[in-house]
């Protein structure tokens, strides 16, 4: 990479270049992390000990977890939520993505994609914030259902996890519609009209053809949308119910609110390996290759 | 089994184009019948409405004599290879050619035993379990040949599929595709803006331009006695002058072509005298003649190439600005003939074809 920079920017743009991405990794990606895994195996101690005797390095803020089962249940919830909200965005977007891509026309397709982009040019908060109105008791998806008589008395959407995977889901579709989207483009549209010449149907079409095309983009997306929920803050916390807390809360909590930053620490780590986890599973199961989701 | 296409007033618009004009054509049933034409002029087009791709602005296509209004693209007797052949990269070659089958629902054993019986056909037995992207440019084509066979259509539709091979594989594959359109005996419809490869391997051509179908015939009477301006220029090479009819004697029409002179030819349909028409010669049909007689004209050589058997030669007829192309056997001619000799060139009446002016396209 040195050579092929200096070939083109002369030795010392690229000295200077490389230099700084060094920085930029060291600074902002290693150091903190090494600093927080170095704070999770620390005890929390008054300000006044720190450096004493008792400041021994310790696995028990990652017990602490496995003690405690409130918090393992919202851990795992939280890990199966996210997942049904991967699934849920999967099942929205991949008829979206197929439509923009193979179906519309150019301008059909550039009108979808503006009317995709521009709710996200409102800030996250707020637009998480319309779904809690939206969703609320009183609420106008409530009125609407009523009105047309599919529901004798309103609902309570916000209750239970609903509203977050709805919240979510919504949040998130950019993520998942662009891979998918890339993917889809990508396939030659003359294999869809061989599959349909020798006489298969739309659904075998896309199990045999399109999706094992599309696998890259399906995995990820689902990478970026599960990690994503998971780590997500705002919208549990606006759109959440108490019975319905996230992991991240728990984090946060620790943190901001009991100001044990050793012990979020280690929750932050534990959802950290988790994610990671996750994604290697993905990989697996969909059977692609690192290369295959940069591309 | 029938197996022949019918296209009953078949027309195709797009929004203001109309691709396809209004086209009446019956494909006998084993037919290896070829569409040839520019690109453009909707060859394709009339193939995606066999294939169901494309549902016709107006009139129906019947395959085997039923109406096929209702039947979409994956329920019909037809098969399709495409330009870009289409295999399936991420299959094997096998599963690419047993893909029809198990749409079909046909069980594992009973596949197998079609595949293997194609990939025979196909000469390709040991290339069952390959990628498709471990194989030749030729191999590619048979395996696509074998895939489109493997679910017994009764018409095959070929989309230019040798575009895309060098010439000798293009050559050997033309056989081939003929050899195996006899073995399996059903229609074939062919697409390309290849002569040659119309003329070798089809039993009938139809040749397209702007949409139209120009003229429908065997090779040697699409040749020979080619049917309109276009038909005449497009296929094969042809010399073309235009004049006006001064005289008519049954067939043989004479025109006044300006500074060439009064040529004589056989007029393909009636004329008026004072009417303008075309006159085409072909250049191998154009003689060297030793001096000035009927129907002859004099040229100016600019360029001349040898071509073994043949001499093939550009030359300019004096006091024109137009180009004439013929072409010469070799050995009697390659001692005296060089870039800026003239040569008086002349053609029998009954070789040169004449045909209205106002029917060029």
């Amino acid at each position: 990479m040195f050579k092929q920079l200096s070939d083109r920017f002369g030795p010392m743009v690229a000295i200077g270049i490389l230099l700084l991405m060094l920085l930029w990794l060291v600074m902002l990606v290693v150091l903190p992390q090494v600093l927080m895994i170095d704070y999770s195996l620390r005890p929390n101690l008054p300000p006044s000990q720190i450096g004493g005797p008792n400041d021994n390095y310790t696995l028990s803020n990652y017990v602490t977890l496995f003690n405690n089962q409130i918090h393992q249940t919202i851990f795992f919830k939280t890990i199966w939520s996210s997942v049904l909200v991967t699934v849920c965005t999967l099942i929205v977007c991949y008829p979206l993505a197929y439509y923009l891509a193979k179906v519309a026309t150019p301008r059909q397709a550039a009108l979808c994609v503006l009317l995709l982009i521009i709710p996200f040019w409102i800030n996250e908060i707020l637009r998480t914030f319309s779904w809690f109105i939206i969703l609320s008791y009183r609420g106008p998806l409530n009125a609407l259902l009523l009105g047309m008589g599919f529901i004798d008395r309103p609902i309570r959407f916000l209750s239970g996890d609903g509203g977050v995977i709805i919240g979510m889901v919504y949040a998130y579709i950019l993520f998942m519609v662009f891979p998918l989207y890339n993917a889809i483009e990508s396939l030659d549209g003359n294999q869809i009209k061989a599959a349909r010449n020798l006489g298969s149907g739309w659904i075998r079409t896309h199990y045999r053809i399109i999706i094992p095309h599309a696998k890259p983009g399906i995995a990820t997306g689902c990478i970026m949308v599960f990690m994503l929920s998971a780590g997500s803050y705002a919208v549990p916390a606006l759109l959440g119910s108490p019975g319905s807390r996230w992991f991240t809360q728990i984090i946060y909590n620790w943190f901001f609110e009991g100001g044990d930053w050793n012990q979020g620490a280690a929750y932050a780590f534990i959802l950290l390996l988790l994610c990671i986890g996750f994604i290697v599973l993905v990989m697996r199961l969909f059977k692609v290759g690192l290369g295959d989701i940069a591309r | 089994m029938d197996s022949s296409v019918h296209l009953d007033n078949v027309m195709m618009q797009f929004d203001n184009f109309v691709a396809v004009q209004k086209t009446d054509l019956k494909i006998e049933s084993g037919e290896f019948f070829s569409f040839l034409g520019p690109s453009g002029c909707g060859k394709t087009t009339i193939l995606n409405m066999i294939s169901g791709f494309l549902d016709p602005t107006e009139g129906t296509v019947r395959i085997g004599g039923e109406d096929m209004r209702r039947v979409s693209a994956n329920k019909r007797p037809t098969s399709m290879i495409f330009q870009n052949l289409a295999l399936f990269p991420l299959m094997t070659v096998a599963e690419n050619i047993e893909f029809g089958l198990e749409v079909r629902g046909i069980k594992k054993a009973e596949r197998r035993k079609v595949s293997d019986r194609l990939l025979n056909l196909v000469a390709l037995p040991e290339c069952r379990d390959k990628r498709i992207s471990d194989l030749s440019g030729g191999q590619k084509q048979r395996i696509a040949i074998a895939r489109a066979l493997a679910v017994e259509p009764r018409v095959l539709l070929l989309d230019e599929p040798l575009s895309a091979l060098d010439l000798k594989l293009r050559q050997h594959m033309r056989t081939e595709l003929k050899e195996i359109q006899r073995k399996t005996g059903i229609t074939f419809i062919y697409i390309t803006h290849d002569q040659g490869e119309a003329l070798t391997m089809s039993d009938r051509v139809g040749v397209m331009s702007a949409g139209k179908l120009q003229q429908v015939a065997d090779p040697v009477t699409l040749y020979r006695a080619p049917a309109t301006p276009f038909a005449a220029s497009f296929v094969g090479e042809n010399n073309r002058i235009a004049g006006k009819v001064i005289a008519m004697d049954g067939k043989r029409t004479t025109l006044d072509c300006g500074v060439l002179g009064q040529l004589s030819g056989t007029s393909v349909h009636d004329l008026s005298v004072g009417e303008s028409a075309l006159l085409f010669i072909r250049p191998e049909l154009l003689n060297r003649r030793t001096e000035m007689t009927e129907n002859c004209f004099t040229a100016k050589i600019q360029e001349l190439n040898f071509e073994g058997a043949y001499l093939m030669m550009e030359a300019t007829p004096i006091n024109t600005q137009s180009t004439i192309r013929a072409q010469l056997l070799s050995d009697v001619n390659i001692g005296d003939l060089a870039t800026g000799n003239q040569v008086i060139f002349g053609f029998d009446a009954q070789d040169a074809i004449i045909m209205s002016g106002k029917s060029d396209v």
